[in-house]
């Protein structure tokens, strides 16, 4: 058994009038001999001039602190054992954190602003027992158990008002930040910015819309190489059926947990 | 290969709430009236060019005075209000808490039902001086714009007391006179902004068009 993943973004029919950039962005890695992959999306707020630079930075970081942590040679197993809800919140601040000065960094060097780079962040570390994840404003992240219906992580982080939420920039982010520590054997994983939440999500009572997540699980079940085998994902974020109902960029990170 | 690309799930548009608080009193009989209804008829044909503004945008009209509820919350296919008549006194406080109430019980349905929505618009059009007491009317006015609960414009026709209604307008948006009668500009740009709003993204701060038709007074 391994994880096959694969991740894909697709500008927005907007952004793509106005001839703006893909300001989503999403990454993955597999580590530890197939057993623990981790992944991040991101969306840059459409009101930051580098929306797409702070996404693409912010996912980047996250990704090399991972790698990091398992190349490091203490402790002597990284991520074998379950984290339990502190210890998961305590390493998603320290990743936070980093980000964060990663994304300052970047602003001094360009002479951006820190708010010129503000975007959203969802992160989650997974192996075939447990899985550790977080966000920070909206987008979402489903996981299926095998035997029970599909289970959304975290409601999205919104204010009053459609048109609200927070960025990892914001001053209040590490408050704001949502964890969840998810023990069984989770073998679909679906982590998405907000452009596709619409489509995914019953917004009256915030469940997943079995019929969407369902074709994406099976997709991946009967695609060994995912990554090289991206039409029908490329098909689905390019449909017209799809764009007429976002016009927002979209991202997709699909994990599953299969016989290899 | 799977059955079929993803189904999408069916959710309800966010809405985007206005209400229009219009004086009909009086002093706007006559050529103000009939600019005004004229107004109001472009604004509607206006929004129906947009498809996501006529999905999302919900229009009412309260009118005072008598305070009344000339139109409640629809969006704008449905929004046929009857033509303004100008008559009665000014009860802008009355009208204007009137509004507000309106407002917290729409929003409280859009909660019930599960529906998403952009911050109200409170948008007020007179001429006179309130012939009631309107402190208390500005003070929720001025506290439910410094939290973000709404945002309210105050738009004085020609004869208005511009020193009350500088009172009542939150410092941060103060009252702007129309130029003349010109309220197809108006409504044209308050159309314009809605769109605006309605196809608005996540934090983005909506940049409004420039205020043609009007005066800003600070």
């Amino acid at each position: 058994m391994a994880w096959r993943a694969v991740v894909r973004s697709s500008v927005g029919t907007r952004h793509q009038k106005q001839q703006q950039p893909c300001q989503d962005y999403g990454k993955y890695c597999i580590l530890n001999h197939q057993d623990v992959v981790v992944g991040a999306v991101a969306d840059g707020a459409g009101s930051a001039k580098h929306a797409d630079v702070g996404a693409k930075l912010a996912v980047e970081t996250v990704i090399t602190i991972f790698r990091e942590i398992v190349r490091s040679p203490q402790p002597k197993e990284p991520l074998s054992r379950p984290l339990n809800g502190k210890e998961a919140r305590k390493l998603f601040s320290k990743i936070v954190a980093e980000v964060i000065s990663t994304l300052e960094e970047k602003a001094v060097q360009e002479n951006y602003t820190i708010a010129d780079l503000a975007c959203t962040l969802l992160v989650f570390v997974a192996t075939p027992d447990w899985l550790a994840a977080m966000q920070i404003g909206d987008g979402f992240m489903v996981v299926g158990l095998p035997g029970k219906e599909h289970q959304l992580l975290f409601q999205p982080d919104k204010g009053e008002f459609v048109n609200q939420t927070t960025f990892v920039t914001s001053a209040q982010a590490l408050d704001e930040m949502q964890v969840n520590v998810v023990s069984g054997s989770q073998k679909f994983i679906c982590a998405s910015t907000d452009g596709l939440e619409r489509v995914a999500i019953r917004m009256s009572d915030w469940t997943p819309f079995p019929p969407f997540f369902k074709p994406l699980e099976e997709y991946l079940w009967e695609t060994p190489e995912p990554e090289q085998d991206d039409q029908y994902i490329q098909n689905f974020l390019a449909s017209e059926r799809l764009n007429a109902r976002t016009d927002d960029d979209k991202t997709l990170l699909l994990c599953l947990y299969a016989p290899t | 290969m799977p059955v079929g690309l993803p189904e999408f799930a069916e959710n309800p548009e966010n809405r985007c709430p206005v209400i229009l608080l219009l004086d009909t009193s009086a002093s706007m009989a006559g050529q103000p009236i009939q600019e005004l209804n004229r107004g109001i008829g472009i604004f509607k044909e206006d929004l129906l060019k947009d498809t996501q503004a006529s999905l999302s945008a919900e229009v009412s009209i309260v009118t005072f005075g008598p305070v009344k509820l000339l139109q409640d919350f629809v969006t704008v296919d449905y929004f046929t209000p009857s033509p303004l008549i100008a008559d009665g006194v000014t009860p802008m406080g009355q009208a204007i808490e009137y509004a507000l109430d309106l407002l917290e019980t729409r929003k409280a349905t859009y909660k019930e039902n599960g529906i998403q929505y952009y911050r109200p618009w409170v948008f007020l059009i007179t001429d006179g001086a309130p012939t009631d007491s309107w402190q208390r009317a500005a003070q929720r006015v001025r506290e439910g714009e410094s939290n973000g609960k709404f945002s309210f414009f105050a738009v004085a026709v020609e004869g208005a007391d511009m020193n009350t209604l500088q009172q009542i307008a939150p410092p941060e948006r103060p009252p702007v006179t129309l130029k003349g009668l010109d309220f197809s500009s108006l409504f044209v740009w308050l159309s314009t902004s809605m769109k605006r709003v309605s196809s608005g993204k996540i934090g983005e701060a909506v940049p409004l068009p420039p205020v043609g038709w009007g005066q800003i007074n600070t």
